[in-house]
């Protein structure tokens, strides 16, 4: 006559009992997060072309602007650029006599984050002089960042600017020099760069370029 | 990729994340309210538990990087330096049974959190590290955002905090 024999408590077969029930209440702890993602995973397919345009360059590019040195490119013709913006509006960075504060923003970066209301209060309250043009230039969109799409941030922020929708590979960016957000330029009446530089400049840079651009 | 199939993920490992953290601060209020013998709840399946949050994070930043092609930062990379070995020297200590392995693997995590930690002040006060961003991989530049708040960085955190206070109990246990 055989006995049967009860496991031990602490012995091999409750340890191995208890191994399972870990295994087992892992893999549905796994399934229901998994469920969980799932179903909040709700976003609609967009359309991948949001927030980039098709803009056209014409003329030698800038060489990249090199942050804290004197810039090399002050004196040379900036490419002409002709765009549109996010509604399709016709914008464009020729030599029309006006001379022009150039933007380019990244929808995702903080700087630029930051930087915008301080641009906009600043033209709200009449500090771009008379015959000078702000543009600003929507470049680095990249639909997997944060505060996307840039159209709906500006308009949330009020932007007033004409804007250039950058292309996915960034052209104009890149035949401006940029190398970091945000990046001012400076043009002359005749498109030529008075001067660049990138990072947050608040009301006193602001200044500093209106001033700039109206000696051009 | 799909954006659908990246906000799956996003959307996982964000509830990992938040189950994880609710688990080590529900393990250290249990251990303040039961005293050492809080240790023996976990036994040495915390060193076990310690390797999976290492695993999974290992595996999370490789697919956030070479799947969804989120380029790491500076920070990034700093982080996984000290994540991916926790994926190894945990795994070896559990098979071992090692009490020894914590005193590897905790300074370890802590480092990561600290760098974590940094991080994620960055991505609330950008300027602390100058003025512009980096066109390509900034660290300021929150790279997703979930529950209005987390990002990779934070995950990471997350994942240090839990092996730290998982190994914390090993400890115990072994004791």
């Amino acid at each position: 006559m055989t006995q049967k024999t009860r496991p031990k408590p602490g012995g091999k077969d409750a340890k191995s009992k208890a191994t399972l029930w870990w295994i087992v209440g892992g893999v549905v702890g796994l399934g229901l997060i998994v469920a969980l993602a799932a179903s909040i995973a709700t976003e609609p397919e967009v359309d991948a072309s949001i927030g980039f345009g098709d803009p056209t360059v014409e003329g030698d590019p800038l060489p990249v602007y090199a942050a804290g040195t004197q810039d090399v490119a002050i004196g040379l013709t900036a490419p002409t650029v002709t765009g549109a913006d996010w509604e399709g509006n016709p914008v464009s960075i020729e030599p029309n006599g006006n001379s022009k504060i150039i933007l380019f923003l990244a929808h995702w970066c903080p700087h630029c984050q930051n930087e915008v209301p301080v641009v906009q209060e600043w033209i709200d309250t009449g500090n771009l002089p008379e015959g000078v043009e702000l543009i600003s230039v929507v470049t680095a969109t990249d639909r997997s960042r944060t505060n996307w799409p840039p159209q709906d941030w500006l308009e949330e922020e009020g932007w007033t600017s004409p804007s250039v929708m950058d292309d996915q590979i960034g052209t104009v960016a890149a035949n401006y020099g940029m190398a970091g957000t945000p990046f001012y330029v400076v043009l002359d009446g005749e498109n030529t760069n008075l001067g660049r530089i990138s990072g947050e400049i608040g009301v006193e840079g602001l200044n500093a370029l209106a001033a700039l651009a109206q000696s051009g | 990729m799909s954006a659908q199939t990246i906000l799956f993920f996003n959307n996982f490992f964000a509830i990992l994340t938040v189950i994880a953290l609710v688990g080590a601060v529900g393990l250290l209020v249990f251990r303040m309210v039961k005293g050492p013998e809080a240790a023996t709840l976990l036994g040495d399946k915390a060193v076990w538990l310690a390797w999976v949050v290492a695993l999974v994070a290992t595996v999370g930043s490789l697919m956030y990087s070479e799947l969804f092609h989120y380029v790491p930062c500076r920070l990034c990379w700093f982080q996984r330096i000290a994540m991916y070995p926790l994926a190894i020297v945990l795994l070896v200590g559990a098979i071992r049974r090692e009490a020894a392995v914590k005193f590897y693997a905790i300074p370890i995590a802590l480092v990561g959190l600290v760098i974590s930690v940094y991080h994620n002040v960055l991505q609330f006060f950008p300027s602390l590290e100058g003025t512009s961003c980096d066109p390509l991989v900034p660290c300021s530049a929150r790279s997703i955002e979930m529950f209005g708040f987390m990002d990779l960085p934070f995950m990471a955190g997350a994942g240090f905090i839990v092996i730290a206070v998982l190994l914390a109990f090993y400890t115990k246990a072994e004791e």
